[in-house]
């Protein structure tokens, strides 16, 4: 084995190995920045969109009740989870309070009804209330991201 | 007409299972996220993973030798050593990843809790091991895995914008950050190591010679030819659907709801049963590609046609390496997650299992006539470059857009 | 020239697989013996106890303490250059695994005697 191929190919293990460790390093939390909420509330827009989808399945009877359970479970978790890392954090911008509060109240509403989907998902007439609700819930949070991009410089 | 449904079989079951989570996951966060337009990447990775089995392939029916053999041949102990540890941590992250992914589909369709089904599922792992013949393995999840044709079934079902899918598999370079490492990761996933070394451990198992080099073209082409054509399915369903409502697949489950969406129950179940099927033969080919590696880096006795009495340490191996890609899958860590790690470090480690692979293929004095031509030598050297860059940025990438999160 | 070749021989067989007359695996060629002048290769020397020869320095403590001291006859053998039959893709030995203390590890035996609870 030549000299510096050896070297570069011991270069790249350090570059797995090393990076590897700091990938796997909790990330410090409790500062959020403009962006973060932005990032955040998108998504929960995002576990709107899904929401209906599989509240979509159950209201046309065109789904398994244990996979729609599931998911419903699973979004709802997310969602929940999301509802308590924007109410903990710290704003950087404290001007953006209000969206702030607004967004963790759409976090509660939409982890309540996944909540109700995963309670029901063989009933067609909670899942097409379920997915109407939660239509309106991504509209207030589209809404919210609207607000943060006028409100940033 | 007979023949070519022969070989069609003995296609699908040599590859037994042509997508694992990581394709699954990746290509539909590919196409929730940026649409079509990744999808000349999946093609990238497909054709990689083509060169890279055929060589392997070839490598193993000439000269005898699995990719572990030639890795410690060429690379010697030393460096041969590190390719060893960083393939066996990448393939111990892929096991676990995949059975998780099993218990996930488990609990998609039945109602127990997950902690419960990645033990089960590993338990009949061990049973279909047991119980199957190694063709037969392959066959059963081969087949098994063809449920997925739904999905191309549901993209023609949806209809979607053909010129926009046809711009999609242009090259085009985003300089975002995001964009560049969903090219990473959609290559890296279509072509993870672990599926060539258990394929060239499967040649020498199946003993195969000269003979079978034919085999082995078809093999590479058309098996991961279709394992191409699904994963750009998956794409298209998934951009179809979810990129106009935003929706960010973090889940497994997500990825069957295109075909829910396009047949009802129907799709849903077919979906999640070809995700199955392909999943749990991503487990065991992960696992015995770590088991073979190890087995064929040291000298053991090897091969599943052997059995434990006459290859104690390689079964041994197997099953230890089982339980900890079962711990791992318990640990509380999203499977999703373990596959978005272990798909890039995947790639990152790659190069070290690559090369000495091209070098063998293309070296005379090993694969006397069948050395690579002028075709594998330009496509081997390319894809070397290819893989090398991309090594390179994975990590950074991974660290910069937080696991594809943003 | 000559000195070429004998390089050439060492290359060629450190690494390879070694099979017995039975088509058994039965370990790698860790090391190689050269003896006189001009050297000739005199033994493959097969086992755990050389792997820290193989390794840079550090390296080498940390497999040390896992494969342990080189204790000939136990995680090192050494297999004259008689014993060998051909030289294909792998080594060929022209004796059985165990009448040259090979392939212990994967001696059925050992692993039966293993798991039973009062040995």
């Amino acid at each position: 084995m030549s000299g510096p191929r050896e070297k570069t190919l011991r270069l790249r293990v350090l570059a797995l190995l090393l990076p590897a460790a700091l990938a796997f390093a909790p990330t410090g939390c409790g500062e959020l920045s403009n962006d973060e909420l932005n990032r955040g509330v998108e998504s929960l827009s995002a576990l709107a969109a899904q929401g209906q989808l599989v509240a979509g399945g159950v209201a046309r009877d065109a789904t398994k009740t244990t996979y729609a359970r599931a998911m419903a479970r699973t979004l709802g978790e997310e969602a929940q989870h999301e509802a308590e890392k924007l109410a903990d954090a710290t704003l950087e911008e404290p001007e953006t309070a209000d969206q702030r509060h607004a967004a963790v109240a759409v976090a509660g509403e939409i982890a309540g009804l996944l909540s109700e989907l995963q309670t029901f998902p063989g009933d067609e007439r909670h899942g097409a209330l379920v997915q109407k609700h939660l239509a309106e819930a991504q509209e207030k949070a589209d809404a919210i991201v609207a607000q943060l991009s006028g409100d940033a410089p | 007409m007979r023949a070519i449904f022969k070989i069609a079989l003995g296609i699908i079951a040599a590859i037994g299972g042509f997508l694992d989570i990581g394709d699954l996951v990746f290509t539909t966060q590919a196409g929730a996220l940026f649409r079509y337009d990744l999808l000349w990447a999946v093609v990238l990775g497909v054709v990689g993973i083509a060169v890279y089995a055929e060589m392997s392939g070839r490598v193993a029916a000439v000269s005898g030798r699995p990719v572990f053999d030639v890795i410690r041949m060429r690379l010697g102990f030393g460096m041969g050593l590190v390719a060893l540890v960083a393939s066996t941590f990448v393939n111990l992250l892929t096991l676990a990843a995949e059975l998780g992914g099993i218990a996930i589909v488990l609990e998609l369709l039945f109602d127990a809790p997950y902690s419960m089904f990645v033990v089960t599922g590993a338990v009949a792992l061990v049973g279909i091991v047991a119980l199957l013949p190694f063709g037969g393995i392959e066959r059963f999840f081969g087949y098994g895995g063809l449920l997925l044709l739904v999905v191309v079934a549901t993209v023609y079902h949806q209809d979607p914008n053909w010129g926009d899918v046809a711009h999609g598999f242009v090259p085009t370079l985003d300089s975002s950050a995001l964009y560049l490492y969903f090219v990473v990761g959609v290559f890296a996933a279509a072509l993870m190591p672990y599926e060539v070394h258990f394929y060239s451990s499967g040649a020498i198992e199946e003993g195969w010679s000269e003979q079978n080099l034919k085999e082995n073209r078809l093999n590479a082409i058309v098996g991961y030819g279709i394992g191409g054509i699904l994963s750009v399915a998956l794409v298209i369903a998934s951009g179809y659907l979810f990129h106009p409502l935003g929706v960010e697949p973090n889940d497994l489950g997500t990825v069957a709801l295109p075909m829910q969406g396009a047949f009802g129950e129907t799709g849903l179940l077919l979906a999640l049963g070809g995700m199955l099927f392909c999943v749990g033969g991503a487990a065991i080919d992960s696992s015995f590609a770590a088991s073979y590696n190890l087995a064929q880096f040291l000298g053991w006795e090897w091969g599943r046609y052997q059995g434990p009495r006459r290859a104690p340490r390689f079964t041994a191996s197997w099953l230890v390496f089982l339980l900890l890609g079962i711990a791992i899958a318990q640990s509380g860590i999203n499977p999703v997650e373990i596959t978005e790690y272990s798909v890039v470090f995947s790639v990152v480690a790659l190069p070290l299992t690559y090369l000495p692979v091209l070098l063998i293929a293309g070296d005379r004095s090993f694969m006397a006539d069948y050395a690579n031509g002028r075709v594998a030598t330009t496509l081997g050297w390319l894809y070397f470059g290819v893989i090398v860059v991309l090594a390179a940025a994975a990590i950074p990438l991974l660290l910069v857009t937080n696991a594809g999160g943003g | 020239m000559k000195g070429e070749g004998e390089i050439y021989v060492v290359h060629r067989l450190l690494d390879e697989q070694i099979c017995d007359s039975e088509g058994r695996r039965v370990g790698r060629v860790d090391d190689v013996e050269l003896r006189g002048d001009p050297p000739r290769v005199t033994a493959l020397l097969v086992g755990e106890g050389l792997y820290p020869r193989r390794l840079p320095r550090r390296l080498a403590r940390l497999v040390r303490r896992i494969s342990g001291p080189e204790r000939w006859g136990g995680n090192a053998l050494r297999i004259p250059w008689e014993e060998v039959d051909e030289l294909t893709s792998t080594v060929k030995l022209r004796k059985k695994a165990e009448d040259l203390g090979l392939g212990m590890g994967d001696d059925p035996e050992r692993w039966m005697v293993r798991r039973l609870p009062w040995n």
